[in-house]
């Protein structure tokens, strides 16, 4: 900087004319103001040189650090990110409803956020959320209250959705046959006039704020029972209010902020959004002591059933022992509801582009989801795979940090299951009771990595084979012999009605008398003996100490076993060979258990408990166990009844798509 | 008038170029000083040439960090450069205060430590104390790598790299992942669009140029400069492992397109050969590793991982490259004892080294051994029968690292040029016959061995 100082730095032999004049004014009288004025303007040039150095200074500094940051460092996709939707500034949104007989569609803002026009389906009434501030969907719901109890739920629905939401209803085919009065009372209580006198055939559409105005209702009434209404098209202004006024004041935590994200887009999910006493999103259960699977990572398979996916994860985080960090969620398809519910309980979700479809869809799923699990966590020896329809009990990581080390060192073994296919309310009793079994049951389960990456992944179904992953792991060649183990009563609880193979009537009559244990940390009894040697010392030891049953009874009676407590029973199946089940099938049946092919059986023999009272069930003469039958004992027969082989057929079926 | 106009102008100009000109020269040396660093107060580091202000901002950090409960450790190549140096000191008096500032206060405008991801939950808790302990910071988000790898899979970005800013001193974070083959992974720093180009002067990094692949190091809790930290065991052996650390991803886009031309097979037998050439190249692995013998994927190998990031079914065989100056004569009896007998040996150290052994049920295992000079590196082929040499040439390369079923293994960093070179540009069209001796796009005769030689450069057991 020194060099910088305002002195004149001429050199004067440089300029000889110039000086000599310089000289002469110098001795000139004026000549001390002309060397000020010299020195002014020699001082103004230097300021200016030093001003024009600075900027090119910086300049190239800049310049620099500009060109150095850009080489290498930047990211090879240039697409700028644009901002997903403009910023909507309009206060007013212009809603279309239409309801007719094969169609209905809703467009808010031109946008078509509901059109349903398939045959056959979404008959009744749907109902949309949208957000009063920003006018986003938040959810869309069809209740078809053609068929019972439908309208229960959507009064349910109703409750859970927060003052102030705008609601939207519109009626495709028919809506009123199952409309009770409750239903139609909150509907009027919505503002709606036309609801109480909705009719057979009746179109309707109805926009309306929760608790507040009313913004169009319109109705045809059906002129003949045989005939449909006028289709109806309600074209109506919505006022948005602001943001603050839809959002709750929660105290702004971390959570509270992933709840407002989550509350700000979705509706339908009850108090969790309440802004007075909001339900928590987290639960801190206690840690377990000694947790061997602490450090196991959690696969949730999911599709797109949100709700469901909420029910599952509040369950799972309350376990005792669970781990959030080593849960992932994998989501099968590009739905956005179901990230939200991840993200709103603070996990990792990943989305996975469909492939092929149906059975094989969910198969590639499955595939995709344990391999990104084992290349996610390159050290877990085993993954738990859960899907998104499972309640998850209290102990679900205690029974399993109990029993995690067979799998390691039982080279028998083929998974740990929650789950005992056989484990009725009135079939199971002792939550400290594991059993091995030769089925796979799935639903909550424990795979080895070594068995995927070795055997399962190379080999797995290829998309355009549509089977069903469960069962082509079922299949002989898959499991090769090994066995599950299962306890008595299931850790983990299947409340989906809604799914791929799943309806209302199947889940009614297999899954919900279920039991499922509540009971937290429960010590599991004897867990050495289902290593493969010992269990047979312990079956042995069981078919010893059990009285043989009177197989002059009819084992379906109640009577067929004695009014006790606690005591091992025994009766003997005919079972000609190892695929012979015709009297399994037959006594799973009147016993009110799974019926539709063979579960839990280890060496045709079955355990479960009847009237509190181990219950044991052994093929003749097909089982090992077979010389524990005294022959005064014959075998217990039960012949398919001839009307319902279509019933039989079922299982026949399902083996002959293993083979 | 005139005369006395001109002089006040002139003096009013003066005084105001006095002035502007002080304002600049501050601004110049505010401006150097904050390339420099020089902001803090000299607290510490009494000696001239020492910049107490890194010292402050690494002893914040490391503050915020463990108030978070976060495991970090140094990496930083220069810090521990010179910490490698005292190693012995260090270690021997852990507790020990420093007499002077040794090493936190070498004026630089980074100091780089590394994040075990696992390690840590997410917790946006560190960034908001961060912020108010006065750091800025700044995220670098990418893909998940190891999603990258599946069909269609899209999961959360993943963060590889942190950078928190404090006054004249940055420091930068990089989190490491750990990848199937049991070694840990850090990211590119990649900027975005939106992203603050001058945030800090991202080319004078020490990490993120390349991804880069290290094994999980063991660490030191050790205290110098009076600042508790955890460095890696061994300084030197991390700082070697540094100079090659650069990973290469697999081109899983290119090989899915792959996979979309030419389907893959999926028949028992192709499932049951990958099997065991997994097996395989996991016991070389291991083998060569003990030995530290550094190798990489060469011909069908490397080429199944190039295009289509798996064993290529028909190929029969697991293809090793080790250069001849790694030889070591124990490489024959190690392989042995771990159960692969040789089953010939053509060539001698000097020339056209190259050895084979049997795995598994007919799966083979060649190490071709290659052979630098000044513009490009060959490695040799025998024929058993008639004594022929020949000689296939590659352009010079470099080692990266990459994973492949599972395993951390080299490739060449060129591999494009060496694929290309071995199987030509026509190398995406899958080949199911090939003779070794006329099918290499780079093969050459290279003469006939003298019949003398036979015994010892044609061995076949």
């Amino acid at each position: 900087m020194e060099e910088w100082k305002p002195n004149p730095p001429v050199k004067p032999h440089k300029k000889r004319s110039w000086y000599l004049a310089w000289k002469y004014k110098l001795m000139n009288q004026r000549a001390l103001r002309k060397l000020c004025q010299t020195g002014a303007v020699l001082f103004l040039l230097v300021t200016v040189i030093v001003n024009i150095k600075l900027i090119l200074d910086t300049r190239r500094a800049a310049y620099e650090e500009e060109e150095e940051s850009a080489q290498d460092y930047d990211d090879e996709m240039l697409n700028v990110e644009v901002p997903r939707h403009p910023v909507n500034n309009k206060k007013v949104l212009d809603v279309e409803v239409y309801s007719s007989r094969s169609k209905v569609y809703v467009a808010v803002d031109g946008t078509t956020v509901l059109e349903d026009e398939a045959r056959e389906q979404g008959r009744g009434i749907h109902v949309i959320v949208l957000n009063q501030a920003t006018g986003h969907v938040m959810a869309k719901r069809v209740f078809d209250t053609y068929s019972p109890h439908e309208d229960e739920a959507m009064v349910l629905f109703l409750n859970m959705v927060a003052r102030g939401r705008i609601l939207i209803f519109t009626i495709k085919d028919e809506g009123s046959f199952h409309l009770k009065e409750t239903a139609k009372n909150v509907l009027k209580s919505l503002g709606s006039q036309v609801a109480p006198f909705l009719s057979w055939r009746d179109m309707w559409t109805f926009v309306g704020k929760k608790g507040g105005e009313v913004y169009g209702e319109k109705h045809a009434k059906s002129p003949a029972l045989s005939t449909w209404g006028d289709p109806v098209l309600l074209k109506t202004e919505v006022h948005l209010t602001s943001v603050e006024d839809a959002e709750c004041h929660w105290p702004d935590t971390e959570l509270n902020r992933r709840r407002k994200r989550f509350c700000s887009k979705v509706e339908g999910y009850g108090s969790v959004c309440s802004c007075k006493d909001p339900t928590p999103i987290e639960f801190n259960p206690d840690p377990l002591k000694d947790n061997k699977v602490f450090d196991v990572p959690v696969a949730v398979i999911a599709g797109n059933r949100p709700n469901y996916l909420y029910r599952m994860l509040r369950s799972l985080l309350s376990a005792q022992g669970v781990n959030p960090q080593m849960i992932t969620v994998f989501i099968d398809g590009y739905y956005e509801e179901p990230m939200d519910v991840v993200e709103l309980f603070g996990l990792s979700g990943i989305q996975h582009t469909p492939i092929s479809i149906k059975n094989a869809r969910v198969s590639q799923h499955y595939k995709a989801s344990l391999t990104a699990t084992f290349n996610l966590f390159p050290d877990a020896k085993f993954a738990v795979v859960l899907e998104e329809d499972l309640d998850i009990s209290v102990d679900f990581f205690s029974f399993l940090s109990q029993s995690i080390h067979l799998l390691e060192e039982d080279e028998s073994l083929y998974c740990i299951s929650a789950w005992n296919d056989q484990g009725y309310e009135h079939t199971a009793e002792d939550p400290s009771l594991l059993y091995r079994v030769e089925t796979m049951p799935g639903l909550g389960w424990v795979l080895r990595k070594s068995l995927y990456k070795d055997e399962l992944e190379p080999k797995w179904p290829t998309p355009e084979k549509l089977w069903d992953w469960d069962m082509w792991m079922r299949m002989p060649e898959q499991r090769k012999g090994r066995e599950c183990i299962i306890p008595d009563i299931s850790r983990s609880y299947h409340f989906g009605i809604v799914g791929l193979n799943m309806n209302g009537y199947f889940h009614e009559a297999y899954f919900k008398k279920h039991k499922f244990n509540t009971v937290p940390n429960v010590q599991l009894k004897n867990v050495e003996s289902l290593r493969k040697d010992n269990y047979e010392t312990e079956i042995h030891r069981l078919l010893g100490e059990a009285e043989v049953l009177d197989h002059s009874k009819n084992p379906c009676e109640d009577s067929f076993v004695p009014d006790t407590e606690g005591r091992v029973y025994v009766m003997f199946i005919r079972m000609e060979q190892e695929a012979d089940f015709t009297t399994w099938t037959q006594l799973a049946k009147c016993l009110h258990i799974w019926d539709l092919d063979v579960r839990g059986n280890h060496k045709g023999l079955w355990r479960l408990f009847r009237k509190k009272n181990h219950f044991l069930v052994v093929g003749v003469p097909s089982s090992p166990y077979s010389f524990k039958k005294p022959s005064s004992v014959t075998p217990i027969y039960m012949e398919p009844p001839a009307k319902e082989e279509g019933a039989v057929a079922v299982p026949a079926v399902a083996a002959a798509e293993q083979t | 008038m005139q005369k006395i106009n001109r002089n006040v102008v002139l003096a009013l100009l003066s005084l105001t170029s006095l002035v502007f000109l002080l304002f600049q020269l501050c601004y110049y040396k505010f401006y150097l000083s904050q390339k420099n660093g020089a902001a803090f107060s000299k607290a510490r580091g009494s000696q001239s040439g020492q910049d107490s202000t890194r010292w402050h901002v690494v002893r914040k950090f490391l503050g915020l960090i463990s108030s978070h409960n976060i495991p970090v450790y140094l990496i930083d190549p220069l810090i521990l450069g010179l910490v490698d140096k005292d190693i012995e000191q260090i270690r021997s008096s852990p507790d020990g205060p420093s007499p002077e500032c040794k090493y936190f206060c070498a004026p630089r405008e980074f100091t780089t430590f590394a994040l075990l991801d696992k390690t840590w939950k997410h917790d946006v808790g560190l960034f908001r104390t961060a912020e108010k302990m006065g750091f800025q910071w700044l995220k670098i988000i990418n893909k998940d790598p190891r999603l990258d790898g599946m069909d269609d899979l899209s999961g959360m970005e993943i963060p590889l790299h942190y950078i928190f800013k404090l006054a004249s001193h940055a420091i930068h974070l990089v989190v490491f992942y750990e990848r199937s083959g049991n070694f840990l992974w850090h990211g590119p720093l990649r900027l975005k669009q939106h992203m603050d180009r001058k945030f800090v002067p991202f080319r004078k990094l020490h990490f993120g140029r390349y991804p880069g692949a290290y094994e999980k190091p063991e660490l030191l809790l050790v205290s110098i400069d009076d600042l508790k930290v955890q460095i890696p065991k061994n300084p030197s052996s991390f700082l070697e492992e540094m100079s090659h650390s650069r990973f290469l991803e697999c081109r899983y886009r290119e090989a899915r397109a792959f996979f979309q031309l030419y389907p893959d097979d999926a028949s028992l037998d192709a499932v049951e050969f990958r099997k065991k050439a997994k097996s395989l190249l996991h016991l070389a692995a291991l083998t060569l590793n003990n030995l530290g013998v550094k190798f990489w994927l060469s011909s069908g190998t490397c080429l199944g991982w190039y295009r289509q990031c798996n064993v290529i079914p028909h190929s029969k065989d697991v293809d090793l490259g080790i250069f001849i100056r790694d030889y070591k004569a124990d490489i024959i009896p190690a392989f042995q004892k771990a159960g692969l007998p040789l089953k010939h040996k053509f060539g001698k150290v000097e020339d056209s080294l190259e050895l084979s052994f049997q795995g598994e049920d007919d799966v083979k295992l060649d190490i071709f051994f290659f052979y630098e000079e000044d513009d490009h590196i060959w490695n040799g082929g025998t024929q058993a029968k008639s004594g022929k040499k020949f000689k296939y040439l590659f352009p010079k390369f470099t080692l990266c690292w990459t994973e492949f079923v599972e395993l951390k293994v080299h490739v060449p960093c060129e591999t494009v040029q060496y694929v290309e070179a071995n199987y030509g540009p026509e190398w995406k069209v899958p080949v199911k016959t090939w003779d070794w001796k006329s099918s290499p796009f780079n093969v050459q005769d290279n003469g006939v061995w003298p019949i003398d030689e036979w015994d010892n450069v044609i061995q076949i057991y």
